[in-house]
């Protein structure tokens, strides 16, 4: 199980870091959000893995190693909301920067011929 | 009187002067020169104290810890150099009041020349090495804004950035210096210091200290090599030149050699650096003086060879010459600051300086060419002149020299040298311009410069024959007690009289006289047109200056080129290799073992991922060339992501996972229509091959950097998944979410309760983008070619017959009819779902977050549905009330817990049980995720509907090509066209 | 209790509810929103004072031992999040809380009408930077850089246009990839110390086996990279000269503290984390060679621009360099002196930035390009005889008057010559560098330091005097520009108190000097925020059911 979540984030790193790399903005802002899964599954990695104990208590005296690890759940709650914001924030800029720029290369205009 | 005063009041003066209005001429005159005689009654009220005790000092704290303090400290030498500044001063400025022009801002000059007298004084006066260096640095400055007077001169600007530069430089070197020496002593007092001689010269750190001091004073010198920049500072006004290329600014270099002989001379070392930069400027300055063009010109290299014999006198390590060397600071001051000020005067009366074209003006100007004469024949040192006195006594030291043949020898050769050299230029200064035919074409009718310019050149010309002729009953006290103040004990017995007997100096004196008239005769065709100095004109310092400073520029551009870029790509590369270079310093060792037993495999869910990874792998590549499809293949990851936190007990990740996937698409694909179509086989056509081969091998790269990023992030997380977790803060959560949080969804009451704070953050960050997407959107302008409607619409608007659907119809009209009917319906339905999922959230997966994207999503159906123009005809949303109101509820729970004496976000509460909803946890948690609801909400729509808009606008634009955009740069923005304000 | 124990949360509260309360009213209601955000950044200035004051074992009946420890929701550390306040993070509070208060009254001249919410965007741009100089906790600590980047995003791209958007484009990129990095670093962390808060990192840490040790520290490190990004330091800082010189000059000048943000990170979590040997980045070499190339590239920047602005972005990177080596290098009282920079050099550049924009209205566009090639190529020879002294200077206007003089002083700030902060700041580095041992002793890097630092002031003073003579000399026609009084006063305050700073240098020493000391031993700071956290919190009895 640990091998094949590992071997999920490290594609969606990959693909993600690649398209990072692309000179077109609408690559770059898929490569952020593959990014964006790959590290919300690496946070919750770090509560480690375990299987049909959602984090509700219905005891007044749970026991702890019962349950999931809750505090990476929470962030990576917050992270998604913040990366969801800044995506769509991204998203505009892009779309300004074409506006403006006429091109959709990341840095305002095509690459000279060297 | 303590000697701060000295200092302090110039400063003052120069403040006031500069409030001082522009044309308000006399008042300035008057205050500067109140000041400079007020500093020269307080300086002279301290010689007897000053003899009695030795030193006088004043300690102002400033920065004890760092053993930084405002001495102030007179001695003998220092009290006559100030002495010297500020009588200097006095006259200058009475000097300066009939030489600068009436319409001239004076009170800026004055304000300018006193800051630079409080300077000078500051420097004379330290009794601590830092605030030496400070003052020092402050010279170098409010010269630079002397010489730059007149900035409008290119000139002016050149030399005074020249000026600036040079010395500022020295400066830095020197503050280094300083601060080895005082790390040596440990102490930056200036008792302290000199009273450890020893100490110094025996560090190991002598030398360096040594070199960089020297650097120091020979720049502020004007020495060899650094000599070039003082003829430049030539384009200042002259009552400047006068002030600080005479008396004062280059001579605070000799000042410090002096004012550190005791501890740093005595050495090889100082002899052959102080010594041999001191013995070629004297000779290089002289000799280049004959040559010059320029009155002033032949005066400033007159002056660069005279600081030279001062530095030279310096590094002879002889008690007996350093006293020379005082009394020549002392003889040169008064000879060429009453020449500068001759040479100002027939500047001023004449209209030019030029040798070549002046001539015979003794007719004109009997007064001024006595007093140049007097003068000149001081600086040529012709005897019962104080010139002459100090002259004899630089001979003297020559012949008396040990040590190698070649010294003993060449010393006294180019000591007669330069003193033939110096007779020649005097002679020439003199009688080509005030003697011969009377000079033709003058810019001006000469005549005699008013009476009280004429005064201060009278006083000093009289200070050099009454020195000249009584030594000792003049300047002889003075100049004992400046340099009993610097040797102490090792002071030397020396006799200050005129007539010494038929001895050697002498004779190499009459050689001096009888040689150089020969040599002004010889040469005297020569100089009539020559500009250019024979020899060694090659060697022009300002060339070399402006040569560095461009080579200066090219490095900076270097670096500029190789440091730095500008593109994107290559940052978020370097950002990449950064993070992995530095996680590998700790990981180099390799990865930790697993020591947990793994769960078992499940063949669900490594398909699952299957399709997931091949999903995000198809996006990768699809991304440039087919949009829509790598959108949707990201989705797929992005649900394999949302269906993984499901499996491993994640309800609420998954389902904000889920919602914000769907807003997110929704997102980009009202973005998309923005961008450039992108076909493949265009870009092949347009590409070179080298273009092509180039992509290529920058894809590879790309693509192992990827894989290499992939792994490691891989191998990393499986590390981690594979130990077991230590005891951790988790704990506490799960054992006191439902007692202490009352809630039975760990992760909601983690979120709004253990640690709301984040949650806090969270909301502001969305709100904030909210808003600048609006800000931004409102200015947007859509690129020209993707103005006009998608092809599909307009094939749509064709078959429905209408371009805008009409707002006030009940229902969007045409195909969207029976859609729009279930909308409107779905919106009450889809509020009660969200309200739903706001309450339980409490217990159950949920909360305000996913509540609002729910209420949001079904808001946005309804512009999707039924367009804009149609939706906002049926519900006026104020989006960014929302948004504050959502801070605010938020905040408020926080704050409300104050009330209760509780910190900030404290949870006040109370239960409930109510149908349907069930058992119901009221509290001002609940009004903080009612807060999250709203902001949500009010956040989304407020981006959607701003993206949404676009469209609207770019058809208006596109109409009627709409009003220009506002450049960048603050003008008023333009009112939203159709902003979701209404 | 009284209300001075919820000072530590205010810096917080106190922009967000300002924030939001100005969204309620419409665009047109400027009065009232100018109000509210004077009012607020006041206030904030006011409470930022407090806990410099509090810092100094001011309030010793509520934190008798100067550090304000405040346990959100009451629930205690480690558990809970709490804010901390020791002198480090007062003072870069008061600093924030200067500036910012300078920057918005600059604003208001011109800029009050830039686009929507500018107001509110300041003030969670100042929530942003309070709350990541306060946090205790490093999850929360990345939240507020968010809040921080995305209102500073926002601010950047206030009124459009190419440069802005181009320049935003890449800030905002490169700062959502850092973002990643700095949420991988942390999750590393926890994973491997199982818990959040900085002072319980500091005590579990040394519990840990090796290979725990070993991912913790995989974890520091690549939080460290977030940091250096955030610090600007070389080669992570290509974006910040676009940004910073694209920038509307309030909000550049209000910037000149977020590059601070990730100094301070770095300092806190180095100190923390040196009682267990602190990993790279935070560890010294890195921090010395980083830093050395950041100065050199900052410094050739300073030489090869032509626009003020971008040259005040250099200034900026001029002294992360200059912080980065100087800490890096280390040794006693490096800290303080590096302190004194940072206050100094902030001051400085955010001047600069608002002096900039205010010296681009002289100039008429292309005016001085014929000057400069005189200057250069050195036509028409300096000594000409035949130019007659009998110059008539040029009458100032009061406007250029004050223009140049805080062109000068500004000047001064920046390449450290006296008699400004500036100098005394580089004075205090260059001797703590030198210590107290003897000069054989002294490490070649020491050297180096001294080198570079001279020689940057060398070449700074090159550059800015090159510039001052093209801005205010070299064109016949410059435009006297009108200046708002509220737009002089903003520099002439933050002028009047670097030199302040100077006159008290020593005060000032001494504050640092203890803030130092209290940085190189943790076990206080540890101790404030686990050991005794009720005692020094607001809640007695923190955890226990208020319901």
């Amino acid at each position: 199980m640990e091998i094949v979540y590992a071997l999920a984030i490290g594609v969606l790193t990959g693909s993600g870091v690649w398209l990072l790399l692309r000179p077109r903005t609408f690559q770059v802002i898929i490569g952020f959000s593959l990014l964006s899964y790959a590290v919300n599954l690496f946070i919750f990695g770090m509560g480690r893995l375990v299987v049909h104990l959602p984090p509700i208590i219905t005891t007044l005296d749970p026991d702890p190693t019962r349950f999931d690890d809750p505090v990476p759940q929470a962030l990576v709650l917050t992270a998604i909301v913040i990366s969801f914001a800044t995506t769509a924030l991204f998203l505009v800029v892009l779309l300004a920067s074409r506006g403006l720029t006429g091109t959709d290369h990341v840095d305002g205009e095509e690459e000279p011929e060297p | 009187m303590s000697p701060v005063w000295i200092v302090i009041l110039p400063f003052v003066g120069s403040l006031c002067a500069a409030v001082l209005p522009s044309h308000a001429r006399n008042a300035a005159v008057w205050l500067a020169g109140a000041v400079a005689l007020a500093c020269v009654t307080l300086t002279f009220q301290l010689y007897p104290q000053v003899v009695s005790e030795g030193v006088v000092r004043t300690v102002l704290p400033w920065v004890p810890e760092l053993g930084l303090d405002f001495t102030f400290r007179v001695d003998g030498f220092a009290w006559l150099f100030a002495m010297l500044v500020s009588v200097m001063g006095a006259l200058v400025i009475l000097y300066a009041r009939y030489y600068m022009a009436a319409q001239d801002p004076v009170p800026r000059f004055f304000a300018f020349f006193l800051a630079f007298m409080g300077a000078m004084l500051g420097v004379v006066l330290s009794g601590n090495l830092i605030q030496l260096v400070v003052f020092w640095e402050l010279t170098s400055l409010t010269s630079f804004m002397l010489i730059a007077y007149w900035y409008h001169r290119v000139d002016a600007r050149r030399g005074a950035r020249m000026a600036l530069t040079v010395t500022a430089a020295g400066g830095l070197c020197l503050l280094a210096g300083m601060l080895i020496l005082g790390h040596i002593v440990g102490s930056y007092d200036l008792d302290v210091v000199l009273a450890s001689g020893d100490l110094i010269r025996t560090d190991v750190w002598y030398l360096p200290a040594l070199v960089l001091v020297a650097l120091g004073a020979l720049t502020k010198s004007a020495q060899f090599p650094f000599h070039f920049w003082l003829p430049h500072a030539m384009a200042a006004p002259t009552p400047v030149s006068v002030y600080l290329h005479s008396a004062t600014m280059v001579k605070a270099g000799v000042f410090l050699l002096v004012r550190l002989w005791p501890v740093l001379a005595g050495t090889q070392a100082w002899f052959w650096i102080i010594g041999t930069s001191g013995l070629i400027t004297l000779v290089l300055g002289a000799y280049a003086a004959i040559f010059q063009r320029d009155m002033k010109g032949v005066l400033a290299y007159s002056t660069i060879s005279h600081l030279g014999l001062i530095t030279l006198l310096l590094g002879l390590n002889s008690s007996l010459a350093l006293i020379a060397a005082i009394f020549h600071i002392m003889n040169h001051a008064t000879f060429k600051a009453s020449l500068f000020m001759a040479a100002g005067m027939v500047d001023h009366e004449t209209g030019t300086r030029d040798l070549t074209r002046l001539s015979g003006l003794y007719r004109a100007m009997p007064i001024t060419t006595t007093l140049a004469m007097v003068a000149a024949a001081s600086m040529a040192g012709v005897p019962l002149l104080n010139g002459f006195l100090s002259k004899e006594m630089f001979f003297a030291e020559t012949i008396f020299v040990s040590g190698h043949a070649v010294t003993r020898i060449g010393l006294p050769v180019l000591a007669v040298i330069w003193g033939i050299f110096s007779v020649a230029y005097s002679l020439r200064f003199i009688l080509q311009v005030f003697f011969g035919p009377p000079a033709q074409d003058l810019p001006r009718k000469p005549h005699e410069p008013p009476r009280w310019m004429l005064l201060p050149s009278a006083l000093l010309v009289l200070a050099c024959l009454v020195v000249g002729m009584f030594p000792a009953a003049t300047i002889g006290p003075f100049l004992d007690t400046a340099a009993r103040s610097v040797l102490g004990a090792y002071m030397p017995s020396y006799s200050l009289v005129v007539w010494h007997g038929l001895n050697l100096p002498l004779v190499m004196s009459l050689v001096a006289m009888v040689v150089g008239t020969g040599l002004y005769l010889a040469l005297g065709k020569y100089q009539q047109g020559a500009a250019v100095v024979p020899l060694i004109n090659r060697f022009d310092g300002r060339r070399l200056f402006e040569f560095a400073i461009q080579k200066l520029d090219a490095l900076a551009a270097w670096l500029m080129r190789w440091l730095s870029t500008e593109r994107l790509q290559v940052q978020l590369l370097l950002l990449i290799c950064a993070v992995f270079a530095i996680a590998l310093v700790p990981l180099h060792k390799g990865l930790p073992a697993g020591n947990m037993a793994g769960s078992a495999f499940q063949p669900a869910f490594a398909l699952l991922w299957l399709v997931g990874a091949a999903c995000a792998v198809g996006a990768a590549t699809q991304a440039k060339y087919h949009r829509l499809a790598a959108l949707s293949l990201a989705g797929g990851a992005g649900l394999a992501t949302a269906m993984t936190f499901v499996w491993f007990s994640a309800p609420d990740l998954a389902l904000t996972q889920l919602v914000v996937e769907v807003v997110t698409v929704v997102l980009i694909l009202l973005g998309l229509r923005w961008l450039p179509p992108r076909y493949a086989w265009i870009d092949d056509a347009l590409d070179s091959f080298g273009a092509r081969v180039r992509a290529r091998s920058r894809r590879l790269r790309d693509l192992a950097l990827a894989s290499i990023a992939g792994v490691s992030l891989a191998m990393l997380s499986y590390a981690v998944l594979t130990r077991q977790a230590g005891k951790g803060i988790s704990h506490f959560f799960i054992e006191n979410s439902l007692p202490l949080g009352g809630g039975a969804n760990v992760i909601n009451v983690i979120l709004v309760d253990f640690r709301g704070f984040d949650t806090l953050g969270e909301i502001t960050v969305v709100g904030i983008v909210a808003l600048t997407v609006f800000a931004l959107l409102r200015r947007f302008r859509p690129a020209p070619e993707s103005m006009e409607p998608p092809p599909q619409q307009r094939e749509q608007d064709a078959q429905t017959g209408m371009a805008a659907p009409d707002p006030h119809a009940p229902l969007p009209p045409g195909p969207m009819m029976v859609p729009g009917t279930l909308v409107q319906l779905l919106l009450p339905v889809a509020g009660m779902v969200s309200v739903f999922f706001l309450l339980r959230g409490h217990n159950e997966p949920g909360g305000g977050f996913v509540g609002g994207l729910i209420m949001a999503t079904a808001i946005i159906l309804q512009y999707l549905v039924g367009g804009t123009a149609w939706a906002e005809s049926r519900t006026r949303i104020r989006p960014q009330y929302w948004i504050g109101a959502g801070l605010l509820c938020a905040a408020g729970a926080g704050i409300s817990a104050w009330v209760a004496t509780r910190p900030f976000l404290s949870a006040l509460a109370w239960h409930e049980t109510l149908p349907v909803i069930g058992e119901l946890h009221l509290s001002t948690v609940l009004l903080f995720d009612l807060g999250v609801y709203f902001l949500v909400i009010g956040s989304t729509v407020l981006i959607l509907v701003a993206l949404a808009h676009q469209s609207l606008r770019a058809h208006r634009k596109s109409a009627a090509q709409a009003r220009p955009e506002a450049a960048a740069g603050g003008v008023a923005a333009l009112p939203a066209q159709a902003g979701p304000e209404g | 209790m009284s209300w001075l124990q919820h000072l530590p949360v205010l810096p917080v509260v106190i922009p967000l509810v300002a924030g939001a309360v100005m969204l309620l009213f419409t665009e047109s209601r400027r009065t009232t929103r100018t109000f509210i955000a004077l009012s607020a950044t006041l206030a904030n200035l006011a409470v930022a004072a407090l806990l410099v004051y509090m810092a100094n074992r001011g309030l010793p009946e509520i934190w008798p031992g100067g550090i304000a420890v405040y346990l959100l929701g009451g629930w205690e550390a480690p558990f809970g999040i709490v804010l901390v306040a020791d002198r480090l993070s007062a003072v870069m509070l008061m600093l924030t809380a200067v500036l910012a208060l300078a920057s918005l009254v600059y604003a208001l001249a011109r800029w009050k009408r830039m686009g929507p919410h500018f107001q509110s965007l300041f003030q969670f741009l100042i929530m942003g930077v309070n709350g990541a100089f306060l946090t205790g906790d490093l999850f929360n600590l990345f939240v507020f850089v968010e809040v921080l980047l995305a209102a500073s995003y926002g601010l950047l791209l206030h009124g459009l246009g190419a440069a802005r958007v181009k320049a935003g484009l890449h800030y905002i990129a490169i700062n959502l990839a850092a973002s990643l990095v700095f949420l991988i670093g942390v999750a590393l962390m926890y994973g491997a110390s199982g818990t959040l808060n900085m002072a319980d990192l500091a005590v579990r840490v040394p519990g840990l086996d090796d290979g725990d040790r070993v991912l913790f520290e995989a974890g520091a490190a690549i939080l460290g990279v977030a940091f250096l990004v955030k610090a600007g330091a070389w080669p992570l800082n290509f974006w910040l000269p676009a940004a910073y010189g694209a920038a509307a000059a309030p909000v550049a000048a209000a910037f000149s503290i977020l590059t601070k943000v990730g100094i301070y990170a770095l300092l806190r979590l180095g100190s923390l984390l040196s009682a267990s040997g602190a990993p790279a980045p935070f560890n010294d070499g890195w921090l010395f060679g980083i830093g050395m190339v950041t100065l050199a590239l900052g410094t050739a920047g300073m030489l090869s621009v032509q626009q003020p602005q971008r040259l005040a972005a250099y200034c900026v990177i001029v002294s992360a360099g200059t912080l980065l080596a100087a800490l890096g290098l280390g040794g006693e009282g490096m800290k303080g002196a590096a302190m004194f920079y940072l206050v100094s050099s902030v001051l400085a550049t955010g001047a600069f930035f608002m002096l900039s924009e205010m010296i681009e209205r002289t100039q008429r566009f292309g005016d001085n390009a014929i000057d400069v090639s005189l200057e250069s190529f050195g036509l028409d020879d300096p000594l000409d005889p035949d130019r007659p002294d009998e110059v008539v200077g040029i009458v100032l206007p009061a406007a250029m008057a004050f223009l140049g003089l805080s062109f000068v002083s500004c000047a001064l700030l920046v390449t450290g010559l006296p008699p400004l902060s500036g100098f005394v700041g580089k004075f205090m580095i260059l001797s703590a560098a030198l210590g107290t041992a003897p000069l054989e002793t002294v490490p070649a890097s020491t050297w180096a330091l001294w080198a570079a630092m001279l020689g940057s002031g060398l070449v700074g003073i090159i550059a800015l005097c090159r510039m001052g003579m093209r801005l205010f000399w070299s064109s016949d026609e410059i435009v006297t520009p009108r200046l708002h009084l509220t737009e002089a006063a903003p520099v002439a305050v933050l002028l009047l108190l670097s030199m302040g700073l100077t006159a008290g240098a020593g005060p000032a020493a001494s504050y640092l000097a203890l803030t130092e000391i209290s940085l190189s031993s943790p076990r206080i700071y540890i101790d404030a925020v686990l050991g005794n956290g009720l005692l020094s919190s607001p809640s007695n009895g923190a955890g226990e059911p208020g319901r």
